[in-house]
């Protein structure tokens, strides 16, 4: 059928409304407004704009705001621990049901609970889980650090202080400062590897059975086969896997606005958060600064993209 | 290796896997019980693992002492209306897209999918702002307008008509049917498993969605599920029993649906990650 040959409006018209107001005009909006002191009680226009341009000071501000870089670097902290243990353990996890036995769906299954559970369902389910008196996780540590110290106490040995400490207390997860970082990541990659894993799944499935068939003949075993087969072939999913992930983890927001709202002393304040606080958790709200901060995480984002690309080149193997 | 050694193998990773499985599910068994459990024997030697006698009072508690169930149907609204939205919308210039060429027609399509890098989070601010301006801040037009352009959608529909056969389409055209004609009668319902699929994955992130609805709405009354627990926890903060209830009745139900349709929301899932 040759196309018809006219500009479809009645077709083109929805998203082309949806593009300017609320794609287009926004991120627009938002750029400039990283560069003024726009208040939100002026009214929204150029002329608004021009009085209250500021040029580049909410970027100067960013370079001395101490809160800012504790968020920073804290969404370093979780990105740089939570995405290698997520990839880590849904490849493990996919390479493990990627076969038939039985009751492998139901298994499946289980895996994906979380995924298709709400990321505030899970910051309140995971609360209470890090809950450090009723908590399951802290009864389990209590109950091994109890029997430690029971194998202790029919020795001679004295019992050490960090058993001691499990027997009796355990980490304090989200009320303490160090702990805190450590119990958002568990919450998300509890919930995250689930996702990741189906995409795994995904990728092993489009691998050719037949490299596994050659392989074999020529005596590899399951060892050879994976790194030799199974790893080259899927690391193009491996590769958009940990995209994905890096790019979900530099914008990590419900489970910390559920589970800590960033606290304890900022100790889980990530740039997202924070940008959220300035814009909607202070009175009267900084507008210019939130949407600078906005513009920094895109920046990081963009960067690591472009980064990732080119590496990208040194190890994901491609057909020719 | 040996046979022996293989089954031993076998054996081990399936207990690993099969640990792995039950520590995503326990949380949620742990969730249900705890949610019938009498308030405040949570503190009780030996740990309950199952009540003796099931105290629904925590779901009476939670389903009076906040709105749960408008709660619950805002989310749907959303859920259904974004849904709805975006399919329409996505479908009709998916098949422009596909089927007309007009000039600047290239531009148009790669400058919708430049969209797709820029995050959400650089859109809430203004977004915020018009909304405002347009008197719009808690209202369902806040929750769900957004969604009215979505290159994924456009993307995603007009590789999928571009895969139908043109045959039907040029019958109906020989016909004398037009273009709008043909798009309803004949291409739309051949769209159908896509549209399912998609229709799928914007419903789960709408159910999902929480940043833009914890800004878009300010009244109790106007929230929907995530954001009203969110928001809300802090009254139950000490009643776990209570607390868990409302979980309960939050997870619970999507679950099931996930359960029933697990063909579709796998497809529905693994989409957001599709290349072509």
């Amino acid at each position: 059928m040759s196309s018809y040959r006219r500009f479809p409006w009645l077709f083109i018209l929805p998203s082309l409304v949806g593009f300017f107001a609320f794609n287009a005009g926004p991120i627009l909006i938002s750029l400039l407004l990283s560069f003024t002191r726009w208040d939100v009680f002026d009214p929204l226009n150029l002329q608004a704009v021009v009085d209250s341009w500021a040029g580049l000071e909410n970027y100067r501000t960013m370079a001395a705001d101490p809160v800012l870089h504790k968020a920073f670097w804290n969404t370093l902290y979780y990105v740089l621990v939570a995405v290698p243990l997520e990839i880590f353990i849904s490849l493990m996890v996919a390479l493990g049901l990627n076969r038939d036995f039985p009751g492998v769906k139901i298994v499946r299954t289980l895996y994906l609970l979380p995924t298709v559970t709400s990321v505030v369902a899970v910051g309140l389910l995971w609360r209470w889980v890090l809950n450090p008196y009723v908590g399951p996780v802290n009864l389990a540590l209590r109950w091994i650090g109890q029997r430690l110290e029971a194998l202790f106490q029919g020795t001679s040995l004295s019992v050490p202080a960090s058993v001691h400490w499990l027997a009796t207390q355990g980490p304090g997860w989200l009320s303490d400062p160090h702990w805190a970082m450590p119990g958002i990541i568990l919450a998300a990659v509890w919930a995250g590897i689930g996702f990741r894993m189906l995409i795994f799944l995904a990728g092993l499935q489009n691998i050719d059975k037949t490299y596994y068939e050659a392989a074999s003949l020529d005596g590899a075993g399951p060892w050879r086969q994976f790194w030799d087969v199974t790893l080259p072939l899927l690391s193009p999913t491996v590769f958009l896997n940990t995209l994905l992930a890096l790019i979900g983890g530099f914008q990590v927001f419900g489970l910390i606005y559920v589970m800590t709202g960033g606290g304890p002393l900022d100790a889980t304040n990530v740039l997202l958060f924070y940008l959220y606080q300035k814009a909607f958790g202070i009175f009267p709200p900084d507008m210019g600064y939130a949407s600078a901060i906005a513009w920094l995480l895109f920046a990081f984002l963009f960067v690591l993209t472009v980064v990732q690309w080119q590496l990208r080149k040194r190890w994901v193997w491609e057909e020719a | 290796m040996s046979k022996r050694k293989q089954r031993i193998a076998d054996a081990v990773i399936f207990v690993v896997l099969l640990a792995g499985g039950l520590t995503m599910l326990v949380p949620f068994l742990w969730m249900i019980s705890t949610s019938f459990k009498e308030p405040g024997s949570l503190f009780d030697l030996p740990i309950q693992l199952w009540p003796e006698k099931l105290h629904w009072e925590n779901y009476q508690r939670v389903l009076t002492a906040v709105p749960f169930a408008r709660w619950y149907f805002n989310s749907l609204v959303l859920a259904l209306g974004l849904t709805f939205l975006n399919l329409t919308s996505g479908a009709l210039a998916g098949y422009a897209f596909a089927r007309f060429s007009w000039k600047g027609k290239d531009a148009m399509f790669l400058v919708s999918l430049i969209t797709l890098m820029i995050p959400a989070h650089v859109l809430i601010i203004p977004l915020f702002i018009i909304m405002s301006r347009l008197g719009w801040i808690d209202t369902y037009y806040a929750l769900i307008l957004p969604g009215l352009f979505d290159a994924f959608a456009i993307f995603l529909m007009r590789q999928n008509f571009i895969s139908l056969p043109r045959e039907l389409e040029e019958a109906a055209l020989i016909d004398g049917a037009s273009p709008w004609q043909i798009y309803w009668k004949v291409a739309l319902p051949l769209a159908a498993p896509a549209l399912a699929t998609l229709g799928t994955f914007t419903f789960l992130a709408g159910w999902n969605a929480f940043l833009w609805p914890l800004i878009a709405t300010n009244s109790i009354g106007m929230r929907p599920l995530t954001v009203g627990l969110a928001v809300f926890n802090t009254q139950f903060t000490t009643e776990w029993t209570v607390l868990m209830a409302g979980l309960s009745l939050a997870t619970i139900p999507p679950i099931i649906v996930f359960l029933a349709a697990q063909k579709y929301f796998i497809r529905g899932l693994t989409l957001g990650s599709l290349k072509g």
